[in-house]
């Protein structure tokens, strides 16, 4: 598909921005319009080619196509989408030899209006923006399969949705959380304020960050269409032998997640990247803030584990495929293979969902208990301990799926051992607490509950990974309460936290306080309501997957249903607050309402297009709160000389 | 954007601070960000390397080779194996040139690796059209017919990278290698390109390692 080369990104560098911009021309501007014409082009393109190529492969009833035909389809689809949103016009400039477009807003200059947050751009606030939307809609999507699930479990036999109906929901709700939610921090809070907190302009690679969000939306689409295929069974680990005997909805999800993975992987690259290289003269180690340290090491763990998760989903798509057999025991593969395959990734995804809620807390508490935070070092210890850590203890998930028995005592151990660090980040909370004088706003109200609902969710964790407790408990929604205490609980409110602590200073307009304080304590109370029971359920011996249950656990079960079509009221509540707020109210708030120290509060809201007039200089900590004689954070127009010093000394050391 | 005319010598003095201090981090993000794709690729093809062993120790229905295995052309595996360990020995030696001055031959020493290394492409995705055994007739041939796809995707991508920096290549004077350039944003884009070339270079060698590795596997173990 030909696509324009924006005028002003076409010429020569030293040109201004707007000389070239009067000339139009017929074709499709970059943009959402041109990628949706671009999918939809290269799906049915693909289409063809995989008829072509596999036509003689085996015909599935439900879609009448072949694996090979959806598979190229969604491929190419996903080039297409990509092409029309100019994602390869910077390199076909460079492969010509011409430099690639310079970000505008780097010149001081920022498009008006909402047209730049429907574009591949440049701008790590404006991604920032995008991936706030884009997960909001992801949560919702996925809190409405949830929905369907609680309607169903009302009656412990069928009444709405039927076995491989419910399978299919629970599948499209699993997924949704755990795939499309990787990002939810990281995402709008990781790329808007990653490089305002370390006093940067920039992020290293801003096009491979701008591709990171565009990655999503398509993974979200192709995973939805798997609904239109029948769904698939697996529920969202996709395990085998299952995946490979499932119907096309297969495809989808394994060809989504993959894609979610290459997303995760370019964030998390970036991430790294930047905060190396881009920390301002006086950002040490030391005095990185804690959330920075999240997105470090989450980073981490995105860039060396999602490769793994990538690599068997893409194993599975072979194996649907071209037929191979990674995973078909009677062909000389395992199924095992992909158990273990993606648990090196599926654990360490787990702390990938937790440690930015750590992150976007330990921000907020020292901020809220106008104190600094406790044990800084040992925050930073612990983030970094449950980050190598979690690469230790994928075996636990297959203690009762065929496990060496001598390999569970070791892993037993080690899953016990990541408590520990854990521990630590809990003890910096609590150390932070300690005789604060507590500020009990909206942010700090999910701070604390997250604390709550996290400590339920680890202490159960600990708890399963003793073996004898896991052979019990395992499939049974005793699991499932566990990990919705630490996923939800966890992420999800620091998630919250975050919106109502940084969505001012995004989007210089404040949430309505009355109504947030009602979601906050709806949220509360009916997540616990809705999910702690499900402790009890599971220990009575209830299985996660099915669609009906024993008779004698309908009254829980009604409990649980009722309490979580409340929940999901109080989500609604939010997204009235949101809404109204945003297009309605629009109650300025350009100041500093927390009276925080960090970088990001200095500036206006919003941030200005370049986000600082010049480096800054860092001269202390960011959680000097109530510190007599505390420095101020740093110096945002240094006197001449300084910041060439300072990269000065870094090149010499570099080339001695 | 102010008009620089308008600004005082201090602020364009700053600005040019500001500049050097970002062109001196973009250098740098060049080398982390190598190895650091270096890193991610080692798990990715790491997950191939564990199915490897895991499928081979397993042996599951006797059928790490099969009944009737026949072993894919050693021939053409070696000569793929060697063309990229090849390409890559000519563009690191490219590379010294060019450090020391010499862009004309860098020039030369990269169209030759690049020539080496499309060859060594195209030849790889020759064996996988023409495979002695269906792809899923057992571990090996799962394993086989499922990595090199996606090497070589990777080495495309790479060579993809070193047309990028030939092409940049043609618009900066040969001098500029020999001494540095009269003007600030003569100098920014030689030390750029400098620093994109010896980041593709390593990454480059990389992938020549990870091809004599899973040569090793697939043909000699």
């Amino acid at each position: 598909m030909a696509i324009e080369i924006q005028p002003e990104r076409a010429q020569p560098a030293g040109r201004g921005p707007g000389i070239a911009a009067a000339k139009r021309r017929w074709r499709p501007r970059p943009g959402v319009p041109a990628g949706l014409i671009g999918a939809v082009a290269g799906y049915f393109l693909g289409h063809w080619l995989g008829n072509l190529l596999g036509g003689g492969y085996d015909r599935s009833s439900l879609a009448d196509t072949n694996d090979v035909a959806i598979v190229l389809g969604y491929a190419f689809g996903v080039l297409g989408w990509l092409a029309g949103l100019g994602v390869f016009n910077d390199l076909f400039l460079m492969m010509a030899g011409k430099p690639a477009r310079e970000e505008p807003r780097l010149l001081g200059t920022q498009e008006p209006g909402l047209a730049k947050y429907f574009r591949y751009t440049l701008d790590h606030k404006v991604v920032g923006i995008q991936y706030l939307y884009g997960m909001i809609a992801y949560f919702l999507t996925g809190g409405l399969f949830a929905m369907a699930i609680r309607s169903e479990l009302l009656s412990p036999s069928y009444h709405l949705i039927g076995p491989n109906q419910y399978l299919m929901v629970v599948g499209e709700h699993g997924t949704m959380m755990m795939m499309m939610m990787s990002s939810v921090i990281l995402g709008p809070f990781g790329q808007y304020f990653g490089p305002l907190l370390i006093g940067s302009k920039r992020v290293a690679f801003p096009r491979l960050e701008a591709l990171g969000f565009w990655l999503t939306v398509p993974a979200y689409v192709i995973l939805l269409s798997a609904v239109l295929m029948g769904g698939f069974s697996t529920g969202w680990t996709g395990y085998e032998p299952l995946a490979t005997q499932s119907t096309q909805g297969e495809d989808a999800y394994f060809f989504a997640f993959g894609l979610m993975g290459i997303s995760m992987i370019l964030a998390g690259f970036n991430m790294i990247v930047t905060v190396i290289n881009y920390r301002a003269p006086g950002m040490r180690w030391s005095r990185l803030p804690m959330f920075v340290w999240s997105m470090f090491t989450v980073s981490f763990l995105q860039v060396l584990s999602v490769p793994v998760l990538v690599g068997a989903c893409y194993m599975a798509l072979e194996d649907r495929t071209f037929q191979t057999a990674f995973f078909t025991n009677q062909l000389g593969g395992s199924s095992f293979l992909y158990e273990d395959l993606f648990w090196f990734f599926g654990h360490p995804e787990v702390y990938i969902l937790a440690l930015p809620g750590f992150g976007v807390i330990s921000e907020i508490i020292a901020v809220f208990c106008r104190k600094p935070l406790f044990g800084y070092k040992v925050s930073v210890a612990g983030m970094l301990g449950v980050g190598t850590a979690s690469f230790f203890v994928w075996q636990h998930h297959l203690f009762d799926s065929g496990i060496n028995p001598d390999m569970r005592p070791l892993f037993m151990l080690t899953t016990e051992i990541i408590s520990i660090p854990t521990g630590f980040i809990f003890l910096v909370a609590m150390g932070t607490f300690w005789k604060a004088k507590i500020r009990f706003s909206i942010p700090m109200l999910f701070a604390l509950a997250f604390y709550f609902n996290f400590l339920l969710g680890g202490i159960s964790g600990v708890f399963l990974s003793d073996v004898p407790a896991d052979t019990t408990e395992h499939g049974s929604f005793f699991v499932m309460a566990h990990f919705h205490y630490t996923i939800m609980g966890g992420l999800i409110f620091a998630f919250f936290a975050g919106i109502y602590y940084w969505l001012p200073k995004m989007t210089g307009i404040k949430l309505n306080e009355r109504l947030g304080k009602i979601h906050f304590w709806t949220m509360f109370i009916f997540f616990n309501s809705t999910f702690l029971p499900l402790f009890g359920l599971g220990m009575l011996g209830m299985p996660r997957r099915v669609f009906e249950y024993a008779r004698n656990l309908e009254t829980l079960n009604d409990w649980v249903s009722i309490s979580a079509f409340c929940l999901g009221v109080s989500i609604l509540i939010f997204v009235i607050n949101f809404v109204m707020s945003m297009t309605f109210w629009r109650e300025p708030e350009v100041g500093n309402p927390w009276r925080t120290r960090s970088l990001e509060w200095q500036l206006p809201a919003p941030p200005p297009p370049d986000n600082f007039r010049r480096v800054p200089v860092i001269l202390a900590g960011s959680y000097d709160y109530g510190v007599p004689d505390a420095l101020p954070v740093a110096d945002f127009n240094p006197p001449p000389g300084v910041i060439g010093t300072a990269y000065a000394s870094a090149s010499g050391r570099a080339e001695g | 954007m102010t008009d620089a005319a308008a600004q005082s010598s201090t602020q364009v003095a700053a600005q040019a601070e500001d500049d050097g201090f970002y062109h001196e981090s973009a250098l740098n993000a060049a080398w982390t960000g190598s190895r650091l794709a270096i890193g991610g690729l080692t798990f990715l093809f790491g997950c191939f390397v564990f199915a490897y062993f895991y499928l081979r120790s397993l042996n599951s229905s006797r059928r790490w080779h099969g009944s009737g295995y026949v072993h894919p052309s050693v021939w053409i595996g070696t000569t793929i194996m060697l063309l990229a360990v090849i390409s890559a020995g000519v563009q690191y030696f490219g590379l010294e040139r060019i450090k020391a001055g010499h862009k004309a031959i860098w020039q030369v020493d990269a169209v030759i690796a690049m020539a080496l290394g499309l060859a060594a492409v195209g030849l790889q995705v020759y064996q996988l059209a023409d495979l002695p055994f269906p792809p899923g007739s057992s571990g090996y041939s799962s394993v086989f017919a499922g990595f090199y796809p996606v090497f070589l995707t990777i080495q495309l991508a790479a060579l993809l990278w070193l047309e990028i920096l030939l092409a940049r290549s043609r618009f900066i004077p040969a001098m500029s290698f020999v001494e540095q350039p009269p003007t600030v944003p003569g100098t920014f884009t030689v030390q750029r390109f400098q620093a994109s070339l010896s980041a593709f270079s390593t990454v480059w060698n990389y992938l020549a390692l990870v091809a004599v590795l899973f040569w090793l596997l697939f043909y000699a173990l």
